[in-house]
């Protein structure tokens, strides 16, 4: 039964993120209106607090307003920084950690708003028939600093510096000034209040313009790229500090045939080249988001696992790569498009 | 790249994001903001009861003092959500220079209900507002359902944190009196900014309230410092029932903010998303026959 609904793993994560778009964008009709209501103010994805119908609010909101208006201005204040101020904070640390030990990195590839927004975005560039650019390995090592350059500067120094009074106050929540997912979940509630741009002051007026600029690149450029936003998601690094924590995880045992065959570096939507050289821990990388597309157009047995813990929750087989390729080549072409566009070689460099 | 910055990060984050998590909500009632933003403080707009916030807390986040205007109450009543039993419903005496109130305990409980009560001479006024603590705590829906007094105005639902009562916005209120919904009955609305209107109950006794294009022109200096709250404006609903020889005069008030668009540009937004489009549009070209990457014949 449940094979006959969901035949690929591609296609079980697809009806996962459908589900998660509803629930992170809309959510707040299911689970409730209030954030003591919300399914977390602590998710480890780009749900945004500006959508005013979601169920869940990204981690990310408290973090810069934790470092703007607690740490900052009480490191101003020099007050003191007791372990009775430390200990709820580290009993509602297993909040965040409820959710991220359990499904660890699944939060980018599984559930982000964002992330499944992209995704849509490409595959409708597959089914148009335009062309696919990947990032070469050269070129995707100069890109992966930028996601913990914007994680250090704009969620976390910027709003610790609001705090101290040093830079303005529109820096306490620098991150979600300039984050796309602000106006793309707001806009599919029909609200276009976040698109509009703040003119009161030159700095509102230079990050709104940032934001709807990025958001704009990022809505065509996901017709061409594979998750063109994730790849300088702060959420992604984030994640990426914490990802050894979690039980959940990508496995890979070495093969001969890796060298030649780099088919799962193909099929990785963030271009993790590492995947096909690399095995061991070195494989599961700080950019990996567990889609565990991977593991699906792995060809061999056993080679790449999807694991919780010691238990595999799914192993790579040459049998399920066979049906796999029947409908989708590994970098996303449709197979029935693919026929007309010879595949192979229809992948341009960044 | 990632072990070194990992190290360093770990700590950072974990007491950050534990921190966040602990309270990511800004403490304060959003009509305390408005005590002290309009010109029009201290100016009698309203001949209806109040209970107004009133400014300075002293850094401390669970109290708060609020001041009883055309009313003259012996005790203050504080509606908790969830806590200890005996401090769900408290009394407190009400003194000329503002009656301080507390979150239900110090680090918890976000939504309160505060109400006044006069009986006299056959006529029974009740003020009420709600005030948010910046504490974790449940959410308002059976605190604001909970009946409390005769005749009631009751938010369906009370904006959430990140949110606002807004220009322009319609937001339900239901009218109920001994627990019953009043249905045909007239809710006024005064905003401090000198708008008088009214709306009618339906059957189930639910009043939409449109919030009125009011507020006056900010101060430039500081019409735009939205990291500091977004201006409000005081405003009260009343309404008044009569029944077994006594008349009854509700009144809730809290604070609402400036329409949506204001001080924001649409266009601009939008230009700015279809200029990243454009720089983004190469990426859809295809690239010449001769690089070997390339699609032949596209």
């Amino acid at each position: 039964m449940f094979k006959s609904i969901f035949p690929t793993l591609g296609r079980f994560r697809l009806f996962i993120q459908i589900a998660m778009l509803l629930l992170t964008v809309y959510g707040s009709n299911v689970v409730g209106f209030y954030m003591a209501e919300k399914i977390s103010n602590a998710l480890p994805a780009l749900s945004c607090a500006f959508d005013q119908q979601n169920g869940s609010y990204c981690v990310l909101i408290p973090t810069q307003h934790q470092l703007h208006h607690r740490v900052g201005e009480a490191l101003v204040k020099a007050q003191q920084f007791t372990f009775q101020m430390v200990l709820p904070l580290l009993f509602t640390l297993l909040t965040f950690f409820t959710f991220f030990v359990v499904l660890s990195k699944v939060f980018c590839g599984w559930i982000c708003p964002l992330g499944t927004i992209q995704e849509l975005i490409n595959k409708l560039g597959r089914r148009l028939n335009l062309p696919l650019r990947r990032f070469e390995d050269g070129s995707v090592s100069k890109v992966r600093p930028v996601k913990w350059l914007v994680l250090i500067v704009l969620v976390l120094a910027l709003p610790l510096l609001a705090g101290l009074g040093v830079t303005p106050h529109a820096t306490g929540d620098a991150y979600c000034q300039v984050c796309p997912s602000r106006l793309a979940t707001t806009l599919l509630t029909a609200n276009t209040e976040q698109l509009a741009i703040r003119t009161g002051s030159t700095l509102d007026f230079v990050f709104g313009a940032i934001a709807n600029t990025l958001f704009g690149f990022i809505l065509v450029a996901a017709l061409a790229v594979r998750q063109p936003f994730c790849r300088i998601c702060p959420m992604l690094s984030f994640n990426a500090t914490f990802q050894r924590l979690s039980p959940m995880r990508l496995v890979k045992k070495q093969h001969d045939k890796c060298d030649k065959c780099g088919i799962c570096a193909k099929a990785c939507p963030m271009d993790i080249h590492e995947i096909a050289r690399e095995h061991g821990s070195k494989a599961f990388h700080e950019d990996c988001t567990l889609c565990g597309r991977c593991v699906e157009f792995c060809p061999d047995d056993d080679v790449i696992q999807m694991k919780w813990g010691p238990i595999a929750l799914f192993s790579s087989s040459r049998e399920y790569y066979k049906r796999r390729m029947k409908g989708e080549m590994p970098d996303g072409t449709i197979k029935a498009a693919a026929v007309s566009r010879k595949p192979e070689s229809g992948v341009e460099n960044a | 790249m990632q072990r070194p910055i990992n190290l360093i990060l770990s700590v950072t984050l974990m007491l950050a994001c534990a921190s966040g998590v602990a309270d990511g909500r800004p403490a304060g009632n959003p009509a305390s903001a408005a005590a002290g933003q309009g010109k029009w403080q201290g100016r009698e707009w309203t001949k209806y009861p109040l209970l107004t916030p009133m400014m300075g807390r002293g850094g401390d986040r669970a109290v708060a003092k609020l001041a009883v205007k055309n009313l003259q109450p012996a005790e203050l009543e504080v509606f908790a959500a969830e806590g200890p039993v005996d401090r769900l419903r408290r009394q407190i005496p009400v003194t000329p220079e503002g009656t301080q109130i507390e979150a239900v305990t110090p680090k918890i409980g976000n939504y309160h209900w505060v109400s006044a009560r006069e009986e006299a001479e056959g006529k029974v006024t009740v003020a009420s507002t709600t005030y948010f603590f910046g504490n974790p705590g449940a959410a308002p829906t059976a605190l604001l359902l909970k009946p409390k007094y005769e005749l009631e105005i009751i938010p369906q639902p009370l904006p959430r944190e990140h949110g606002a009562y807004r220009e322009s916005d319609k937001w339900k209120f239901l009218l109920r009196f001994n627990g019953q919904p009043l249905a045909n009955k007239e809710l006024k609305l005064e905003t401090e900014f000198g708008t008088k209107t009214a709306f009618t109950s339906d059957a189930q006794g639910m009043v939409t309230v449109l919030f009125p294009l009011d507020f006056k022109p900010a101060d430039p200096a500081k019409a735009h410092d939205h990291h500091m709250g977004p201006r409000k404006g005081k405003f009260v609903l009343a309404a008044e029932h009569d029944e077994g020889g006594t008349h009854y005069l509700t009144a809730f008030n809290y604070a609402y903010s400036p329409d949506a668009t204001t001080g924001k540009n649409l266009l601009a937004g939008a230009g700015f998303g279809v200029f990243g489009m454009l720089l983004a549009a190469p990426l859809l070209r295809r690239k010449k026959a001769n690089n070997k990457n390339s699609v032949k014949g596209a």
